[in-house]
């Protein structure tokens, strides 16, 4: 059941990335013509993935909360045994940073649900940057710790 | 609409709220995952491990919320800055990178 769960968070989490770096991208880097590979990924409408940004956030976070015991018992336990300190302090990176995220998704709501809002422009942008930042953060990171010690 | 006015307290108010009660250890709740067992606010280990991080989310939610109830008031037709809602989140999370270096640097 804990590596179906595993799973399904990082299918989720795969989901939330596509989300959140079309959005960043559309954000910061907007293109004006959907010409060719790069400039299509950027020519998105943003708005209009906030919705499901926000529930595929709170999907993944409670999926990671529910397997979270299991790796606290065998991957942590694992990690501080065998001394991989940055590996360890990653993970605790991982939790602090997708927590503060998990706080801000009240006010990233609200900035991109008034898209016509230019007032807002910034912090469109810089409410994606943040979740951006924190959403890869976690996958590489949740990624990196699997690979040393799955929760089996 | 006074939910979406308050959104960027309540922002700011989660983080620096996280970040004290991480720091501190406040946890509203204890998950003790060998015994699956919970216990109210920070308690120490029982058989095996204290997760304490449910509770840290808890407390930073109950924080966060009281913190934008008692601003209703005092805000009343005044603007809020936007860059509250995103700004102090930022300065947190660098914040931890500093609080959490030693792991890096063993």
């Amino acid at each position: 059941m804990v590596v179906f769960l595993l799973i399904l968070h990082g299918l989720c989490a795969v989901a939330l990335l596509g989300a959140i770096t079309h959005q960043t991208f559309a954000a910061w880097w907007p293109a004006r013509k959907a010409i060719g590979f790069t400039p299509s990924f950027r020519a998105v409408q943003g708005a209009k993935f906030t919705n499901a940004i926000v529930i595929l956030f709170i999907i993944t976070f409670v999926l990671g909360a529910v397997i979270y015991p299991p790796y606290r018992l065998t991957g942590r336990t694992y990690l501080e045994t065998m001394r991989m300190w940055s590996v360890n302090g990653s993970f605790e990176l991982k939790e602090q940073f997708l927590a503060i995220g998990l706080g801000m998704l009240p006010f990233y709501w609200h900035v991109w649900r008034q898209s016509l809002d230019d007032t807002l422009a910034l912090a469109r942008k810089m409410t994606s940057a943040l979740l951006f930042f924190a959403v890869w953060f976690g996958f590489i990171t949740g990624h990196v710790v699997n690979n040393v010690k799955g929760i089996m | 609409m006074m939910i979406a006015r308050l959104s960027p307290i309540f922002s700011a108010a989660f983080a620096i709220a996280y970040v004290i009660i991480e720091q501190n250890n406040l946890a509203l709740f204890t998950y003790h995952p060998r015994i699956n067992e919970w216990g109210w606010l920070m308690e120490p280990s029982r058989n095996g491990p204290g997760m304490y991080w449910f509770g840290w989310l808890g407390s930073s939610a109950l924080v966060a919320g009281l913190v934008s109830l008692v601003s209703v008031p005092l805000l009343r037709n005044r603007p809020v800055p936007s860059i509250m809602g995103w700004a102090v989140p930022l300065i947190c999370m660098v914040l931890f990178v500093y609080l959490l270096r030693a792991f890096f640097f063993r």
